[in-house]
């Protein structure tokens, strides 16, 4: 028999971006509220500076399966512990634009938010200003209507230098990267000091991760963080129109109800769907607020292309963010691509690099090995040239989280099973992008330049917003059609993926929510 | 010997970075793998046999990976929950038990070496075991089922780990560490 708590009004899944921006605006806002993390506690003291380190960062179960073709890379993009995914994340923060919210409605094709970026907007405005970012406005001529950025530009070095000489040879604009990294003090925050180490988290909270910024605001107003609460189902009254609560496991195995007036999932994109899916019930038998099966569908992920290249110059290239220097959007219109494909492309510029993990020095040549390897690491040490071309993934029905047939985790409940291929538009893109990135390093004067495979950077979808019950798992407040007090946090709500990093808009789209929660009480919690 | 403070500060350093708890006569030793090599600590996991190879396999990939510890570092993660794992095949998606993927990786490269060149891995010289490597080194190789290229990556990027990923790999390409904090010398709590 589980044991049952005290009832909060607020009990979140998930510690990551969406949930301390959920955390920080209800406890403000007078809410009781409980925040279960599966993973560890994670401090700003636990940050170590390694690549190795960083591994433990990264999701740690259970278990997600995938069935192909492509992957959506779930361990490296997902986070586990205090902080999520945002612990780890390179804080490349551009607004979505206008037109991502839309494509349904300008193009014909993909699907619509149910809202325009004007009403997003105020909300991106207020996270903003909440975190600090560093940027340049003036030089963006792609960027949305928007507060002007708080803080001077991202430090640009040799590095960056360098390879906006291609873009410039080939008449391509570049930009100061806009990014949630402090360039001079900010509200009791230090700014950066450009060592490169932002994958392994940021200990001097000069990067707006969870722990810097929104869950210190909502311990300050009185919510409470739980680490080591693995969440197994939304739990449902007898009408199955309003959840009671949530069951986890404790560390040492004991189930525990948390009963709640208000529910919100912010796990992340694949296990928010499974977790809605686990959820069933006899009156939602196909998962909970699943009638329409959409649960898990139009799974996405950005197809994005490293390019690397080696010049004569010192290229200074431990130096920075991990995220880079410099942005281009430059390719954006998403009817302008050559290969005829549909969606935008976006460029980060002058990545900060280390000699090791998946992103190092070494894996830019998987097929060098031996001696030649150490005279490569020399080499690319002093003279390599690092950016990322990132690309939109359309929404595919077929793509999607499910629940594992074959395989439950240690509780005894389902796994997830991903089936995801690249749109064939993304991959289209992406050849493009490869093509386009190498010619901008010779460009640059690169005596080699190359690129990778594609890669999927973040994860996104499973549980999108929408206006039509029939075609959407949420609506424009990331509420259930189906659940009145189920409520979604983070990239999974995303209809469209434009090819902008998710982190910025998965935190406005939560602050949006939270104070569509907060306002609205006690229609909500009724 | 004129110690400076930071001299004590970079051999802190050094040892502390990729320390891990190796378990001897029921006490746990925190050691880097390196350490634990030369100490002849017991692997968990891995058999002679299997050792032998992933060494001659590792020490092509990366010169001077035996010595700084490879064997123990894997050993060490491939025996711990794979949730924690340090390895970068968590990234790579590899299967898991990683125990398992690294067992029947070392078996299905000693296979491709006797079908080859008709003798143990461990029994090739430089050419061969070169031709070996770029066979295995091809994208999306597949052999026995087995996804050797796969294989090939996550070893490739252990041994780089062991001999680029700390301050004294970054030193050997001359790049700062520039460390905000050090891991704290207990890894695998």
């Amino acid at each position: 028999m589980p044991k049952t708590l005290e009832a909060v009004d607020v009990a979140i899944v998930g510690a990551g971006a969406a949930g301390s921006v959920f955390a920080a605006t209800l406890a403000e806002a007078g809410k009781s509220v409980v925040v279960l993390e599966r993973g560890r506690d994670h401090k700003l003291t636990d940050l170590y500076s390694s690549q190795i380190w960083a591994r433990r960062l990264k999701w740690a179960a259970p278990l997600v399966l995938e069935e192909g073709p492509d992957s959506v890379w779930p361990n490296f993009n997902s986070g586990h512990g205090v902080g999520g995914a945002a612990i780890h994340h390179y804080a490349v923060w551009p607004r979505y634009h206008p037109e991502d919210f839309r494509e349904l409605t300008l193009y014909g094709r993909s699907l619509d938010w149910p809202f325009e970026y004007s009403e997003l907007r105020p909300y991106y405005d207020q996270v903003q200003e909440d975190v600090g970012m560093a940027g340049d406005a003036s030089k963006e001529p792609w960027r949305p209507p928007g507060a002007p950025y708080q803080l001077p530009p991202v430090l640009v070095t040799k590095h960056g230098e360098v390879l906006a000489r291609g873009f410039a040879a080939l008449k391509m604009r570049t930009a100061p990267l806009p990014m949630a990294v402090l360039t001079a003090p900010y509200k009791g925050r230090l700014p950066c000091i450009w060592d490169g180490w932002c994958d392994a988290g940021c200990p001097i909270g000069a990067l707006a991760n969870p722990l810097a910024v929104y869950l210190p605001r909502a311990t300050k107003a009185g919510a409470r963080i739980v680490p080591n609460a693995a969440v197994t189902r939304v739990l449902t009254d007898s009408t199955g129109k309003k959840a009671t609560g949530v069951e986890y496991y404790t560390a040492n195995g004991e189930a525990v109800v948390q009963p709640a007036s208000v529910v919100v999932l912010c796990a992340f994109t694949i296990e928010n769907a499974r977790l809605m899916l686990n959820s069933g019930s006899s009156r939602h038998p196909n998962g909970l607020g699943n009638r329409n099966g959409l649960v898990g569908r139009y799974l996405m992920s950005h197809p994005a292309v490293s390019v690397s290249g080696l010049f004569n110059e010192d290229m200074q290239n431990a130096l920075g963010a991990t995220g880079g220097q410099l942005l281009c959007q430059d390719p954006f219109d998403k009817k302008s691509d050559p290969s005829g494909a549909f969606g935008s492309r976006q460029w980060e510029i002058g990545l900060a690099l280390k000699p090791n993990d998946l992103l190092g020095i070494a894996m830019t040549r998987p097929d060098i090995f031996g001696k030649s390897l150490h005279d490569f690491m020399v080499d690319g040490a002093r003279h390599m040239g690092s950016m990322v071309g990132v690309c939109e993934d359309e929404p595919l029905y077929e793509n999607r989280v499910d629940r594992s047939t074959t395989t439950k985790d240690k509780y005894g409940m389902p796994v997830a099973s991903i089936k995801y291929q690249i749109s064939p538009n993304g991959r289209k893109l992406w050849a493009t992008a490869a093509a386009e990135g190498v010619k901008i390093f010779k460009a640059a004067g690169a005596r080699e330049a190359w690129t990778g495979p594609p890669g999927g950077q973040h994860i996104m979808g499973g549980t999108i917003i929408g206006n039509d019950p029939a075609k959407s798992v949420l609506n424009a407040v990331a509420q259930s059609h189906e659940v009145s007090n189920l409520f979604v946090g983070g990239p999974g709500v995303f209809p469209t993926s434009s090819s902008i990093n998710s982190t910025f808009t998965a935190h406005a789209m939560a602050l949006k929510s939270a104070k569509y929660i907060a306002g609205n009480w006690s229609a909500v919690k009724a | 010997m004129n110690l400076t403070r930071r001299a004590v500060i970079d051999k802190a350093l050094k040892s502390s970075v990729l320390c891990l708890g190796f378990s001897v006569g029921g006490v746990t030793l925190m050691l880097t793998p390196e350490q634990a090599r030369a100490q002849r600590i017991v692997l968990r996991t891995l058999k002679p046999d299997q050792v032998k190879t992933l060494e001659a396999l590792a020490e092509a990939l990366v010169p001077g990976s035996v010595k700084l510890g490879v064997t123990h570092f894997i050993d060490h993660q491939i025996s711990a929950d794979p949730g924690e794992c340090l390895l970068i095949a968590k990234y790579l998606q590899a299967p898991v038990p990683y125990a398992g993927f690294y067992g029947t990786g070392l078996k299905v490269a000693e296979g491709m070496a006797q079908r080859t060149a008709g003798k143990s891995l461990t029994s090739l010289d430089g050419a061969a075991l070169e031709s070996l490597i770029k066979q295995m080194s091809k994208p999306g190789t597949i052999v026995d089922g087995f996804p050797i290229f796969l294989f090939y990556l996550c070893l490739r990027s252990d041994a780089v780990d062991v001999v680029y990923g700390t301050p004294e790999g970054f030193e050997k390409l001359n790049v700062p560490y520039m460390q905000h904090i050090l891991p704290p010398e207990k890894w695998d709590a």
